[in-house]
């Protein structure tokens, strides 16, 4: 063979493979979307990690030494290692991961143990208890530190004395009152629905005979948990674990709240401040501090869920379940579930509710209780005027906003969700499947005011065949959807996880294209997986304010952005009216779904 | 195989991302190469601070409202970024006043207009006309005034009517000033309780004063700044309160000395000033808080009995003033100038575009505006808002107040 030939051979070779290789939908897809999530989170975070090495304008205010425009390592000594780290850095962070690993333990707790009750017991009241259990979460978790501190508030931070105090006579010491125990009860109530709804899928879909076949051979209930259904809904309890983890380090109202009254700061609440004190700069080094948290507990995750053999539990066929008899435990296991959901979920729901039908705060008696806020006319007398909310032209605007956003982003979300969990999940073993795992991620680490001022640079003009997207709802869709992809990539990949190849290596035999075989296998056994991501993000949509309130101009404008207006101003009641239409158009939505998706999500998170 | 496979880890799955990213950028980034720099603190010198010259002259030559309206009804309407609820008070009075002309107002705090309108301007985007903003320890000016991306606008004719410092010593003019003071609960005494700054430091007080965090409104720090700049006013204050020269323990001047004995004595940080109010003004309380001047104005709809405390040695407080700019190559200039012309209160100051900004504890600067407080602005004992010596102490006032928790 001439060298010539050999040449031409090796070059078809290489053709052919790289063809084959690109023929793997995995890998055609996962480059698509590595692509697409380079663009969209791995510049920013690379644009953030780029200043921090360079000498700010603002710096000339913090040292003499400041050269704008030249490399430094200033900013990472100043809160690594100097007289300013212990404070700006070591006690925050250790706060912060204190904090996060409580809030996820804790959730997981409350999460898995509701989700087990409600898919694979026989407990009475299913769909009542999976119904308060999304409560919670409907609520801005501000909300539930608010209702925390009107029981356990002492004298300390002054005021009326919380209940506990009026009714006992003795005031709740600090830690039961203010930092670490109260946000970690807070944070936990809010965030429980995460695994209750992620491992709920996962239990749903576990097939039952799994476990018979164990008790057959004489294993005991607890034997059956530990080695057959922990096992199996592992990997879905660690997405949960990590999603909540860094949710919690990264959490803003709550720690803000509870925390300065005792001095306890978190990396987050720092990070506010920075950038409140326009040291922005700083703000960065603190903000990638957190993603490098999360790129540590994702590497942690692989480590653990990357040694143990994968479980595929569902296949084509449908199996009966059979559930675990709860016995004489039954109806107090219902009545206790329901009842402390209940405190939880409907107790500061009916607060406000209450509070958005009195003409003045704090007065309960009857001639207090007015319609004003909901529909009445200028007052001058009543906040400056301001008209009723169901009056305002601008909530009308805002609320047909909110929904296209709400409705737009979580339809998409969950769709590229899971297109990318079947890239994570198929492309487990190849560095498509980790790169794409690890950068959707990254989005939650980036807080939300950092990630939305480098997207108006990024958008303002157009780039890349992508129009200028500034001022427009398409980039607040696309700024939501970016967020919630650690939620919808997770999600995805954990239910993706739990269905077996085989039938997509049947379709593809019987010639059926990866579209088709998206659409006609993987789209209809993932539809739980799928109402599930799409709930959680229109949930998250509805109440997004600090990621898209730089994005939002007058005409774009939403129910949260009003909301803080008139949480400025002072109007509560206002602000109240505008809580519970969100939650209304929520609980609504939430309803909708559960009984449009009457096959799935019902049985899914329970039902009977 | 698998063995292999092993080897990604996430170090060189950031590596493949980021050559990835470099693939999709390379094409997109072209044309702007300016704005790479996230936060891009000034232009660089030259770029855009000569488009429109920052160094206005006191005040604008008077464009007679007719034409304002004539061009502004062709511009059809204005967009204001406003760090205050007013102006959308004042847009629904002008829509009423001027037909045809639509306001358009959105909400932010001061930081964040000031990240939003340099974002949007360094990226060709210029959206906004008015900005109805606070200052940020001095980086409005700074960042903003300085670099001309936002100008003061001062009608000829409504000019000499202005207070000083905001006729010509001032970034801008201000539409309303507020501060922060403390304030005590009426109910429970009789009188104001402190005349001193250093009365906070006092046994009596151990654990009875409250603060909105300073760490997350830069507005709370500048007047714990102003202090520590004006460190001889604190020094000479505490000399006339306990008789003798301060000693320092470990500060470097008084007004550092301020902060850490406040602390020392038990400052209890709430985070925001609503919160302080409720924590004194709830109930019957011995404790007081530093807040907002303007709050006092939400007492009866809050249910508090608070008051403000308008003389403290040695000087009660900095102002905090809500200043009027036009923003660089504003699209409706006209609009622009005619809207803050209404909010200004017109030539007479009788425009009723101004009422919502003079209210009970804020003060319109203007000598022909009948304040609705008991003081006149003239009489308070203010220090002067120094912009630049604020813009490089806050961050080192900042540091200290981080290191005493």
């Amino acid at each position: 063979m001439s060298k010539k030939q050999t040449l031409a051979l090796r070059r078809t070779r290489l053709y052919n493979l790289s063809m084959n290789w690109l023929r793997n939908p995995v890998h055609l897809i996962g480059i698509a979307a590595i692509l697409f999530l380079a663009y969209m989170i791995a510049w920013p975070v690379l644009k953030i990690a780029y200043t921090t090495f360079v000498w700010q304008q603002q710096d000339v205010r913090l040292t003499g030494e400041a050269n704008p425009g030249h490399f430094t390592l200033y900013h990472w000594t100043r809160v690594l290692g100097s007289d300013m780290s212990v404070s700006l850095f070591y006690k925050p962070i250790m706060n912060s991961l204190a904090v996060g690993a409580a809030v996820s333990a804790l959730s997981m707790v409350l999460g898995c143990g509701l989700a087990w009750l409600v898919t694979r017991t026989n407990i009475p009241l299913k769909k009542t208890i999976t119904f308060l259990a999304v409560i919670p979460y409907l609520l801005p978790a501000w909300i539930l530190s608010q209702a925390w501190l009107t029981f356990f508030k002492n004298g300390k931070i002054g005021g009326t004395p919380g209940i506990l105090q009026s009714l006992l006579h003795v005031a709740p010491p600090d830690w039961i009152s203010y930092g670490f125990v109260p946000i970690v009860f807070s944070l936990s109530m809010h965030d429980s629905v995460f695994f209750f709804l992620i491992v709920g899928a996962a239990l749903s879909s576990m097939n039952s005979q799994l476990e018979e076949a164990a008790s057959v051979a004489g294993a005991r209930r607890l034997t059956v948990l530990r080695k057959i259904v922990f096992p199996l809904v592992m990997p879905s309890m660690l997405s949960g674990f990590i999603l909540i983890f860094t949710k919690a380090i990264s959490s803003y109202g709550v720690p803000a709240l509870l925390g300065s009254p005792v001095n306890f700061y978190m990396i987050s609440t720092m990070l506010y401040s920075s950038m409140r004190s326009r040291l922005t700069t700083e703000a960065n080094v603190l903000s990638l501090a957190l993603i490098l948290i999360s790129v540590a507990t994702i590497y942690l995750n692989q480590r653990v869920a990357g040694s143990r053999r994968s479980y595929v539990t569902v296949t084509g066929k449908d199996s009966a379940r059979t559930l675990t008899e709860l016995g004489r435990w039954k109806y107090p296991a219902a009545g206790a579930a329901a009842v402390l959901m209940a405190m939880i979920a409907v107790v500061p729901l009916l607060v406000l509710l209450l509070q958005s039908f009195m003409l003045k705060e704090g007065q309960y008696h009857i001639s207090n209780l007015t319609m004003h806020y909901w529909w009445g006319g200028s007052d001058p007398d009543i906040n400056t005027g301001e008209k009723g909310v169901l009056r305002n032209d601008t909530f009308m605007l805002a609320i047909k906003n909110s929904l296209f956003i709400a409705a737009a982003s979580a339809v998409l979300s969950a769709v590229i969700g899971l297109i990318l969990g079947y890239v994570v999940s198929r492309g487990k073993h190849s560095w498509i499947g980790r790169v794409v795992d690890q950068a959707s991620f990254l989005p939650y680490l980036i807080p939300g005011v950092s990630l939305a001022a480098i997207y108006i640079s990024m958008f303002a003009k157009p780039a890349l065949l992508i129009p200028a997207l500034y001022g427009t709802i398409t980039l607040l869709i696309l700024i939501t959807v970016v967020k919630e992809l650690p939620f919808t990539v997770k999600a995805g990949s954990a239910s993706m996880m739990q269905i077996g190849k085989e039938l997509e290596e049947a379709a593809q035999v019987g010639g059926a294209s990866w579209f088709a075989r998206f659409r006609r296998i993987l789209l209809p056994l993932n539809r739980k997986s799928l109402m599930s991501a799409f709930l959680l993000v229109f949930i998250g949509a509805m109440k997004e304010m600090e990621l898209i309130i730089m994005l939002v101009t007058p005409r774009t404008e939403t129910l949260t952005t009003l909301t803080f207006y008139y949480a400025e101003k002072g109007y509560e009641q206002l602000t109240n009216v505008i809580l519970m239409i969100i939650i209304a158009i929520v609980i609504a939505v939430y309803l909708i779904a559960v009984k449009w998706g009457k096959a799935d999500l019902t049985q899914g998170i329970g039902g009977s | 195989m698998k063995i292999k496979l092993r080897k990604y880890k996430p170090a060189r799955a950031a590596v493949i991302l980021a050559a990835a990213m470099m693939l999709t950028t390379a094409c997109g980034e072209g044309g702007g190469g300016s704005n790479t720099n996230v936060s891009a603190a000034t232009v660089p010198a030259g770029q855009e601070a000569s488009v429109q010259p920052s160094a206005s002259p006191a005040s604008a030559p008077a464009e007679s409202v007719d034409e304002l309206y004539a061009k502004a009804k062709e511009e059809g309407k204005v967009v204001v970024y406003s760090t205050s609820g007013r102006a959308n008070d004042a847009a629904e009075t002008f829509m009423k006043q001027y037909p045809g002309i639509k306001v358009e107002v959105s909400k932010l705090k001061s930081d964040q207009i000031l990240d939003k309108v340099m974002k949007e301007q360094d990226a060709g985007q210029f959206n906004p006309d008015v900005i109805v903003t606070k200052e940020v320890s001095g980086a409005v000016e700074a960042e903003m005034v300085d670099q001309g991306r936002y100008t003061k606008y001062l009608p000829e004719d409504i000019a000499p009517k202005v207070d000083e410092p905001y006729r010509t010593e001032a970034e801008a003019y201000a539409n309303y000033v507020e501060f922060r003071t403390i304030f005590y609960n009426a109910k429970h005494y009789a009188q104001v309780p402190i005349t001193n700054w250093w009365d906070l430091t006092t046994p009596e007080f151990k654990g009875k004063v409250y603060t909105a965090d300073p760490l997350s409104s830069p507005a709370f720090m500048d007047l714990f700044t102003t202090m520590v700049i004006n460190s001889d006013d604190m020094a000479a204050a505490y000399k006339e309160k306990f008789g003798k020269d301060i000693e320092l323990h470990g500060t470097e001047n008084a007004g550092y000395e301020f902060i850490k004995e406040l602390f020392d004595n038990g400052l209890i940080v709430l985070k925001g000033s609503d919160d302080v109010l409720d924590a004194i003004g709830k109930a019957d309380s011995d404790a007081l808080g530093l807040a907002v001047s303007g709050d006092v104005s939400k007492n009866e709809e809050k249910g508090w009995s608070i008051q403000p405390i308008y003389d403290i040695k040695p000087k009660t407080s900095v102002p905090d003033s809500g200043y009027l700019f036009i923003a660089e190559k504003a699209p409706h200039e006209a609009a622009a100038k005619l809207f803050i012309r209404w909010m200004m209160g017109e030539t007479d100051g009788k425009g009723e575009g101004l009422a919502p900004f003079n209210e009970v504890g804020s003060w319109v600067p203007r000598s022909d505006v009948q304040t609705k407080n008991d003081i006149p602005y003239e009489d308070l004992n203010l220090w002067l808002f120094d912009g630049d010596a604020l813009y490089n102490t806050a961050p080192k006032v900042r540091d200290f107040w981080i290191k005493q928790k």
